[in-house]
């Protein structure tokens, strides 16, 4: 795999899969934060 | 009409329109455009389109549903003006016309489900064959009927009990089999070299327009953003629920998604295929089934050497495509009930009459793969309008005002910045009419008679459907305004 391919990997994969865990995270401490008022 | 249901929580609602945005396009379409585009040359453009045109259509839609809590006719009287009824009108014909169709394709999946559940479609030596048999025949018909019968049960009983009880089931199944099925595939001898392929790009390739184009296609028909149907689930947010955190999160789910299930048959594909595997997956066979009804199953028979076990792995598979499907015809068949409900008209009988319809005009489709690509071509382009019209609304509304009171106001997390308005105001726009541009210009190169309106996938068909149809609307705009 050259290298050109695994910046491409790290980009997509971290934007996309790293997106959204990020935005799964940041829904759940939003939920908790409103559920204790 | 007083609101009366609501999403039980946060979590359901996103389960639901991630059910929406996750479809078929996302398991056959995707991978077969990855194929077509360079591998690695596409997913870039793929992730840049992802938030130049689905997170903000995504946001817009969510905001424009929960501010008016009417379906996209009465949504955009309110939002864009009662002299632009007919634009929401325009959404529920090209979703519901996509409905109509969505239905018979959905039928295939449990078809092939159930064929390869039963050990019938992996002991076939012609898969070629067995499609055309079976696509030829009336059990696409049946399929169809089976399909508008189980979705017309649980639009009727509801959002709660309905829409949000089966989602909740069906989407982390959906997940978790996909998720296997990944496990199964990159851990195949050779699956690697479809990996890498799938991430290598070519800088040649990147430079072509057309690869850009495709990639900011694909996010326009693959992630639900433009087609009025997160505007209809929208109706149904509670006061309190934010809007940009959720919309966000949908959008990257949709794409992480299309992500794992093109990894999944790149890697099925180069490790088991004897034959150029960039050309079986490329290759789009008939009404574009080609990779999933035809090749995918002769490559599941060279899974293992159980018959079982493949077996098993194959109806994996198409049941997981089956409920991709079914949790955005769901979706589909409530836009249009919705909107009759906004006319007053109940949701049982809503329901009744939502079904016969799609059942009558899907027949066509059903019988008739030519008949289904014509008006895959004709709505899938108009998918393209609907988005710039949801775009439109906003800015009649006064996009910074709409940001700051709607998308900004009761519950959200997220605060969203003046960049949105920049993207509604021109970049929505700007890529819609050069997505227009591209596809009816290029329609023009694939058939001499471009103007016969009678053609399967020309310039004159589109023209002609979209024109009927948009006349009529403008023609009974003050009667859609008045009833909504």
């Amino acid at each position: 795999m050259s290298l050109f391919s695994i910046i491409t990997l790290v980009f997509v994969i971290g934007i996309v899969w790293g997106g959204f865990i990020f935005f799964i995270r940041k829904a759940f401490y939003y939920e908790s934060k409103k559920s204790n008022g | 009409m007083k609101q009366q249901e609501f999403f039980s929580s946060r979590w359901t609602l996103i389960i639901a329109t991630l059910g929406i945005a996750v479809g078929t396009g996302n398991i056959w379409r995707f991978s077969r455009i990855v194929a077509q585009n360079g591998g690695g040359s596409f997913l870039i453009p793929w992730v840049i389109f992802l938030l130049l045109w689905s997170v903000p259509l995504i946001i817009a839609e969510f905001a424009i549903g929960k501010n008016s809590r009417l379906g996209p006719i009465g949504a955009f009287s309110k939002t864009a003006g009662k002299n632009f009824t007919w634009m929401g009108g325009f959404i529920v014909v090209v979703s519901s016309a996509i409905m109509f169709y969505y239905s018979v394709v959905t039928g295939w999946c449990l078809y092939y489900f159930f064929s390869s559940a039963s050990g019938n479609l992996l002991s076939q030596s012609n898969h070629l064959e067995f499609w055309n048999q079976f696509s030829a025949g009336y059990l696409p018909l049946f399929y169809h009927l089976i399909a508008i019968l189980i979705v017309a049960v649980i639009v009727f009983r509801g959002i709660v009990k309905g829409i949000e009880k089966v989602t909740k089931i069906l989407v982390p199944l959906l997940l978790l089999i996909l998720f296997l099925l990944f496990i199964r595939a990159v851990t195949l001898p050779g699956a690697f070299e479809g990996i890498k392929y799938f991430f290598t790009p070519d800088l040649d390739t990147m430079m072509d327009y057309k690869v850009w184009l495709n990639a900011l296609t694909q996010n326009a028909w693959d992630t639900g953003a433009g087609w009025g149907l997160i505007m209809t689930y929208a109706i149904y947010m509670r006061k309190n629920e934010d809007i940009t955190l959720n919309a966000s999160l949908i959008a990257f789910g949709n794409n992480s998604i299309s992500l794992l299930a093109g990894i999944t048959i790149f890697s099925t594909v180069f490790a088991l295929s004897s034959a150029d595997a960039i050309s079986q997956i490329s290759q789009s066979g008939p009404a574009n089934t080609g990779l999933t009804f035809i090749y995918l199953p002769a490559l599941f028979k060279k899974l293992s050497s159980s018959h079982i076990l493949n077996s098993v792995f194959a109806s994996a598979f198409f049941l997981a495509l089956f409920f991709a499907a079914l949790t955005s015809l769901i979706s589909l068949v409530e836009l249009a009930t919705r909107t009759l409900i906004d006319f007053n008209v109940s949701r049982s009988k809503s329901i009744l009459l939502v079904s016969v319809f799609a059942f009558l005009l899907g027949v066509p489709s059903a019988l008739n793969n030519s008949f289904l690509i014509n008006q895959d071509w004709v709505w899938g382009v108009g998918l393209i309008v609907s988005g710039a019209f949801i775009a439109f609304a906003i800015i009649k509304y006064d996009a910074d005002k709409f940001r700051q009171e709607v998308i900004n106001g009761c519950g959200s997390d997220f605060k969203i910045g003046r960049w949105f308005n920049l993207i509604i105001k021109y970049l929505i726009p700007f890529q819609a009419i050069l997505l227009l541009f591209w596809w009816l210009g290029s329609s023009f190169s694939w058939d001499p008679q471009w103007l016969n309106p009678f053609r399967t996938e020309n310039f004159g068909t589109v023209i002609f459907q979209w024109g009927i149809v948009i006349i009529l609307l403008i023609v009974i705009n003050k009667y859609l305004y008045k009833k909504s």
